[in-house]
């Protein structure tokens, strides 16, 4: 224990005397949140949309398809999902419209009443969604009645509004969490990386090992290093990004940040493992680097960090949303943008502890002390 | 039991190979208590292996290393807790205090020790605010004695100390081992430099291809050497070029 203890300390003080480590840590995704977080993207986008979708039928999907638009003009942002879902996007998420299609909709003789509510908060969208709902049913209508008889209806559509208060805080909200999610990907892959890759290359872990000290305590020492520098990491970066920003963190719940550590230590654990594979793996800095960007960048881009997995093809984001940083990149988006506790967090959890134990595998089959 | 009269070392018929190399092959000697011992010879004759299998950092294919009474194979860790070790290419954390650095070590042992008193001893307590990478290649070296000793060890292992030293730090680490040599601690050495051997050994073995081909004092083997009626092919003189540099450049260490 005394040993221990030694090691972490000793290895504390190295990593706050290593100025790079902190640039990278600390001031690098700071910069990145706030650029980003100024920068307003919500303005620049097409609105996003919430579609649930009774009907599912051939009228409802050309319905669907019209509102998006083409790839000449996209109208909206469209998600398709459930009513609780595209409900609780649009009180906590970034969704700004929630579009209820009937059940009876497109069936013939039938009138299909359809519900959108927006956020009164976001009149700008509002009106946008308004406009392109109305341009689109009315075309819709239209078409209708060119239809033979037989599928001829009269005032097939019609629509009612409603509004509510939400709470999402748009972007700069939903950007913070992100970037603190890579960050603490960067920190366990990058430092253990490279420490332990010099270390190994210098022969410091050699001459470790010809001390009566087993392996395990100097790892143990390394692994309660960066646990700590990674929540240490995420609270600076909430507090200062919501600060900065503007922006409330879990809806004011006290609770969220007990939920944050633990997401924290779950993400600085996985990607400490995949750091330590990595750097059982690799010889010096030199292989080390590359291997550790081919994983750390494609995450970067692909786990909606900088922008929502909405806004890519769904081809990508059947597999993106399968990877280690979106999980993490979720959970903890769950909690300070919309407030969730952890406990419900079910699948980012499990997503999370498989990683985990495929990292902690691989790391174990390839660390190597020389 | 052991007493002190027992041999600190012993090496019995070690054997080591790597791959189709065979590195040690089967090499056996005795140190005894509070004498320096040199292993000599040329690069890859066998003596960092058979070194590193005495401080339990390799293990032997056959053989026994036993290091006071504790057989290195049955309990490394063990022998690790009262031997000092100063490697080939030794490296220490960067980012800390040299002072920070003997600490560590010797929490490492459980050993409660003052890590200035202990860079003293090698001469670096002017340096104790200083980090690894601001040392000079002696000085590296030196704290690597100094945290070799942080557990007071039985036996020393020096694994070519003064390789890559300029003549002066050469000579101030000379001093260094026959200051803890007179401390009591068997010192076991390995160099390439026979005039290093002759100054600090006590007795040395010559090692070539993975064998002892020869173990005496620096002076029995010398005169061995001489009953056969060798001559050198330059007549000895009483300076060697050595002293010419010391006394041009002086004795003072350059750090």
């Amino acid at each position: 224990m005394k040993i221990y203890l030694a090691l972490t300390i000793a290895s504390l003080k190295m990593y706050f005397r290593n100025k790079q480590a902190l640039f990278w840590a600390l001031f690098f995704p700071l910069l990145i949140m706030i650029i980003f977080g100024i920068m307003n993207f919500d303005r620049y986008n097409s609105p996003n949309v919430g579609i649930y979708d009774a009907a599912d039928n051939q009228a409802s999907q050309a319905l669907i398809q019209a509102l998006q638009g083409n790839s000449d003009q996209k109208l909206l942002s469209v998600t398709v999902d459930t009513l609780e879902e595209i409900h609780h996007e649009l009180e906590f998420g970034s969704s700004r419209g929630s579009i209820e299609i009937p059940a009876n909709y497109g069936v013939p003789g039938e009138f299909a009443e359809i519900k959108v509510t927006y956020d009164e908060r976001f009149q700008q969208e509002r009106a946008v969604i308004s406009t392109i709902l109305g341009q689109v049913t009315d075309a819709v209508f239209k078409e209708v009645n060119q239809v033979p008889d037989e599928y001829r209806v009269e005032n097939a559509i019609g629509i009612t509004e409603a509004v509510i208060t939400g709470q999402g805080q748009g972007f700069k909200a939903w950007l913070i969490p992100g970037i603190a999610a890579m960050a603490i990907m960067q920190t366990g892959l990058f430092t253990v990386v490279f420490t332990l890759v010099r270390f190994k290359s210098q022969g410091v872990l050699r001459r470790l090992k010809a001390t009566p000290i087993g392996a395990s305590h100097f790892l143990a020492g390394q692994l309660t290093t960066k646990a700590i520098v990674v929540v240490l990491q995420t609270y600076v970066l909430v507090i200062v990004g919501a600060i900065v920003l503007g922006v409330s963190v879990g809806n004011g719940r006290l609770g969220a940040w007990f939920d944050l550590t633990i997401l924290a230590l779950l993400g600085g654990a996985l990607f400490i493992a995949i750091g330590l594979a990595v750097s059982g793996w690799a010889k010096n800095e030199e292989t080390a680097a590359p291997v550790a960007n081919i994983i750390s960048m494609p995450m970067m881009f692909l786990s909606g960090v900088f922008f929502p997995l909405s806004v890519m093809p769904d081809w990508l984001t059947q597999w993106s949303q399968f990877l280690p940083l979106t999980y993490l990149a979720d959970g903890m988006r769950a909690i300070t943008v919309e407030g969730a506790a952890i406990s419900t967090l079910g699948s980012e959890l499990l997503g999370l502890g498989i990683w985990i134990v495929i990292s902690f595998v691989i790391a174990t089959k390839m660390f190597r002390w020389e | 039991m052991t007493t002190a009269t027992d041999p600190v070392i012993v090496a019995k018929d070690i054997r080591k190979k790597y791959e189709d190399i065979t590195a040690v092959n089967g090499i056996s000697f005795e140190v005894r208590r509070g004498e320096v011992f040199g292993m000599l010879g040329p690069n890859g004759a066998g003596k960092t292996t058979t070194v590193e299998i005495l401080e339990g950092m390799r293990d032997a294919d056959s053989g026994d290393a036993i290091i006071n009474g504790i057989n290195v194979k049955n309990d490394p860790t063990a022998v690790k807790a009262i031997i000092g070790v100063q490697l080939q290419q030794n490296a220490f954390f960067d980012k800390l205090k040299l002072s920070e650095i003997v600490d560590l070590y010797a929490k490492l042992y459980l050993a409660k020790v003052d890590p200035v008193e202990i860079l003293a001893r090698v001469g670096l307590d002017n340096r104790k605010n200083a980090q690894y990478a601001e040392l000079s290649g002696g000085q590296k070296q030196r704290l690597s004695i100094a945290v070799a000793l942080v557990n007071d060890p039985v036996v020393l292992f020096l694994d070519e100390p003064t390789t890559g030293l300029d003549p002066q730090a050469r000579r101030q680490l000379w001093a260094l081992v026959r200051k803890i040599q007179k401390s009591g601690a068997t010192i076991m050495l390995t160099t390439h430099y026979m005039e290093e051997a002759e100054e600090l050994c006590d007795r040395i073995a010559v090692v070539e291809n993975g064998e002892i081909i020869a173990l005496d004092t620096p002076d029995a083997l010398i005169d061995q050497l001489l009953e056969t009626g060798f001559k050198p092919e330059k007549r000895v003189r009483e300076a060697t070029l050595d002293d010419v540099f010391l006394n041009l450049t002086g004795h003072d260490l350059r750090d």
